[in-house]
């Protein structure tokens, strides 16, 4: 497992970050592809905004921003539909793959 | 520049049947090869195969099963633009004088890997492209005021357009009201907006222009490529556009020295049928916001302009067969060889075909 992963294992979200050239990189790699210099980490605030969204079965799921503007697919979980531009919270896991889904806040 | 011109095409049917590749890639290689007069193995400089199935060493088996000792040899994968940017390559090897004639063969069965990107972490784990397309789906709606009921004719158009081709996946008339009620996968994408991944295998010919000459009686000219890649995740996207198309539809006009007023038929990549909206706009042929009414008026008036063999919405998408299919319709059509689907009096046509979720996308024009 990579390091990114291991930590979504412990419900974090890591993302990668370039000192030097101060990039966010996404999705995570391991070396800065403008100056080639290793990345470093710093946890995500779990915190996005709905950029668009749509349900299959009984659940919602959509596009979401986080730090930084990088967007990400997951699940949304709501008691009534969600909304364009609403605050959610992030919750992450992974078991074999990732799986990331978001809460709205104040729904 | 070097003329290099297509001499050859052949194709099995698409189907639900999950058929061995290399078994379908000698049948579409052999026909293709049955296509042309004056042509032998021996012509043959290059095979290149375009799959994203897992088999190992496809050029040089097919190169065997064929009898061709080829100079060149070798398999592409790209997503669902695999069989286009195989062509691509093969045309920048004769161009660069490394070859006179190269055979370009696409095959997938219809269990393959290539639906699912398991490095884009940044889709979790919807890795499936119906939620990429609901995405898609839902903004255009929203943006552009896109009605279900336009997306619905996308579908009804091409399944129509299927009923015409023998080879289509698709041989069922289905109307707008059907495909409204069908099968709701999303709020956004009900099955019949979907194209079907399927087995099936496709084949091309091109040749340098003294070679085509000799092979064919009506070679069709490769007069226009555009490629761009913009990324490999979706979520790198804007959902307002494709923007791999537009750059790579530019360069391809460029080359041709056209303008898009000038296509008189388009195969066009409808993974969903929004897709096929956000195509047409991003190829120059109709504006954002028109693309739903300009999709109806060909609907209603039975123009085939776009998708004639039915796209992938009706035909089917054997990932490493689409974009060569895609291209052997377009030469058909320029050579007046499309029976029922013929469109008359055309002179250029194009191909834009593309992967995943549109991060990657091929624009090619062709003349007669």
């Amino acid at each position: 497992m990579t390091f990114f992963e291991e930590q979504l294992e412990q419900g974090i979200f890591q993302i990668g970050y370039c000192k030097n050239c101060r990039t966010t990189l996404w999705p995570p790699k391991d070396i800065c592809h403008i100056c080639h210099k290793k990345i470093e980490w710093k946890a995500s605030k779990h915190l996005g905004t709905i950029i668009e969204f749509s349900k299959k079965d009984s659940t919602y799921f959509g596009l979401i921003e986080i730090d930084d503007g990088i967007r990400i697919l997951g699940d949304i979980l709501c008691h009534s539909e969600p909304k364009i531009g609403q605050s959610v919270k992030m919750n992450v896991s992974f078991h074999n793959k990732p799986h990331y889904s978001f809460i709205v806040e104040n729904n | 520049m070097n003329k290099i011109a297509i001499v050859g095409t052949g194709q099995t049917k698409f189907s639900k049947e999950n058929d061995d590749v290399e078994k379908i890639l000698f049948e579409s290689a052999n026909t293709c090869i049955q296509s042309t007069k004056n042509c032998n193995s021996d012509d043959i400089e290059g095979v290149i195969v375009s799959t994203n199935n897992n088999s190992k060493y496809l050029g040089a088996i097919l190169s065997e099963t064929m009898g061709i000792q080829p100079k060149i040899s070798h398999s592409i994968e790209h997503l669902c633009s695999s069989g286009t940017n195989a062509i691509i390559s093969a045309y920048a090897y004769i161009s660069a004088g490394l070859s006179d004639l190269i055979l370009i063969s696409g095959a997938e069965s219809a269990i393959n890997p290539g639906q699912i990107l398991e490095w884009d972490k940044s889709r979790g784990d919807l890795e499936h492209p119906i939620y990429w397309g609901s995405m898609l789906t839902k903004l255009h709606k929203t943006k552009f005021q896109t009605t279900e009921e336009e997306l619905a004719i996308v579908s009804a158009k091409n399944h129509k357009h299927a009923m015409d081709n023998p080879l289509a996946y698709s041989n069922e008339p289905r109307t707008v009201s059907e495909v409204m009620n069908s099968k709701q996968i999303t709020d956004d994408l009900r099955i019949l907006d979907c194209s079907r991944s399927c087995s099936g295998s496709s084949s091309i010919l091109i040749a340098s222009e003294e070679k085509a000459k000799n092979i064919s009686e009506q070679p069709i000219w490769i007069t226009g490529i555009g490629q761009k890649t913009t990324s490999a995740s979706f979520t790198k996207n804007i959902l307002e556009g494709i923007k791999s198309t537009r750059t790579a539809a530019e360069s391809a006009y460029k080359m041709a020295n056209i303008e898009p007023k000038s296509i008189d038929v388009a195969e066009v990549h409808d993974a969903f049928s929004v897709c096929e909206l956000m195509a047409i706009s991003e190829l120059g042929i109709v504006t954002d916001d028109k693309s739903g009414e300009f999709v109806r008026d060909l609907f209603n008036t039975e123009n085939r302009m776009i998708n004639p063999r039915g796209g992938l919405i009706g035909a089917g998408h054997p990932l490493g067969a689409t974009g060569i299919s895609q291209t052997i319709e377009i030469t058909h059509q320029l050579q007046g060889k499309s029976e029922k689907r013929q469109i008359p009096n055309i002179e250029t046509g194009l191909i834009h075909n593309m992967s995943a979720a549109g991060t990657s996308s091929s624009v090619m024009v062709l003349k007669n």
